[in-house]
């Protein structure tokens, strides 16, 4: 997949490149690009460790347990599979309530976690409905308090910096509830007509 | 309203408060945070190849002046349905790369002013959309024996889509 990814950014690069005359700065970002990956990897490195293991005692005590208990009403109708077979859904719900409170180093571990427990009970190489569920609600941002835009229109001299929470609950509320429910659809889509195709 | 950065600045504390008093109270607190800790660094290792192929593409991609061209593209068409031509760059660059979105963010705010219309609509999107790409890329990276995103990509473009439109209709309502 990643592959398909880097061939496609790759061939617009050099084709837009080449078109608009900036072919050296294209050539200098590939290192820079390269550079930077191991860059973000290795500042991610402690945020990783130190987030795996909060979650892994919280884990331990029940506390995400009791969380999971907590959100599963609301949860298991966007994750079906998952509430059924109880691989990963303690972390869907760590990375979900880490996104939420704007934790992003927290999210990204966990989400790690989660999509590793839910590929292990997929029986073929073929991504589970809950995967490409979670996926793309991770692509949507679900931060409540978004301290980063807040502090750049203080910098910028807004009369009034947090006139746009409000709006950003609505538009990430109807994007999450789009994503999940886009995806389910698609997933039953996919069953019916994985099911015609055997007969 | 300041109460509310006030109140972020203690989650991250709170949650570490939690993990220190419970690693305390249940046995074993302690070898369970170097479990999940070296759990974590093995990930962030095995990451290292996909995030390099990923960041090399993406940032050829935003060195190659695609995006100036994109914008001059679809501009007719963003016109038409009331969304400020001054936010493309930034819907252009927001799924791929969280440096170059807030790159255009700031000087989005710079330029326009902050409590203009391009502002607070660029607000809204970058406060409820993130960098679907980077995102799907690495989670499914994890996830090493699965083939295929199925229907990621195409949910979250749509979403990104919704979130624009839906970030202009939400300004006229509020502002």
């Amino acid at each position: 997949m990643i592959e398909k990814c880097f061939f496609v950014l790759v061939i617009l690069s050099i084709g837009f490149g080449f078109c608009t005359g900036n072919m050296s700065e294209v050539s200098n970002a590939a290192l820079d690009g390269a550079a930077n990956a191991v860059t973000v990897v290795i500042s991610l490195c402690g945020a990783m460790c130190l987030w795996n293991g909060v979650m892994e005692v919280l884990k331990e005590s029940g506390a995400v347990r009791a969380l999971s208990r907590l959100l599963s009403p609301v949860l298991k109708h966007a994750f079906p599979e998952t509430w059924k077979s109880g691989a990963g859904r303690d972390e869907v719900c760590a990375a979900l309530c880490a996104n939420i409170l704007g934790i992003g180093n927290a999210a990204t571990p966990l989400a790690l976690s989660a999509m590793k427990k839910m590929s292990g009970v997929c029986k073929d190489s073929r991504a589970s409905d809950d995967m490409v569920t979670f996926a793309a609600l991770g692509a949507a941002s679900l931060d409540l308090l978004p301290t980063t835009l807040i502090a750049l229109r203080r910098g910028a001299g807004s009369a009034s910096p947090y006139d746009i929470i409000v709006p950003i609950w609505i538009c990430s509320a109807c994007c999450a509830a789009v994503t999940v429910i886009l995806c389910r659809l698609s997933a039953l889509f996919a069953k019916g007509r994985r099911r015609r195709g055997n007969n | 309203m300041e109460i509310i950065e006030r109140l972020a600045s203690f989650i991250i504390p709170a949650v570490l408060l939690l993990c220190a008093v419970l690693m305390i109270k249940i046995k074993g607190g302690g070898k369970a945070f170097m479990t999940g800790a070296g759990e974590g660094l093995r990930t962030a290792v095995r990451l290292i190849p996909t995030m390099v192929m990923l960041c090399v593409g993406l940032s050829m991609l935003c060195a190659s002046g695609a995006v100036e061209w994109l914008t001059g593209l679809i501009s007719p068409l963003t016109d038409r349905l009331g969304i400020p031509a001054d936010i493309i760059p930034l819907i252009l660059t927001r799924p791929v790369s969280g440096s170059a979105s807030t790159a255009a963010y700031a000087d989005l705010l710079e330029r326009c002013g902050p409590d203009s219309a391009a502002a607070l609509c660029a607000s809204v999107i970058m406060g409820s959309s993130d960098t679907l790409i980077y995102v799907i890329t690495v989670y499914f990276s994890a996830a090493e024996n699965i083939k295929g995103t199925r229907h990621a990509f195409p949910v979250a473009a749509a979403v990104m889509v919704l979130c624009v439109v839906l970030s202009c209709i939400l300004y006229r309502i509020f502002f």
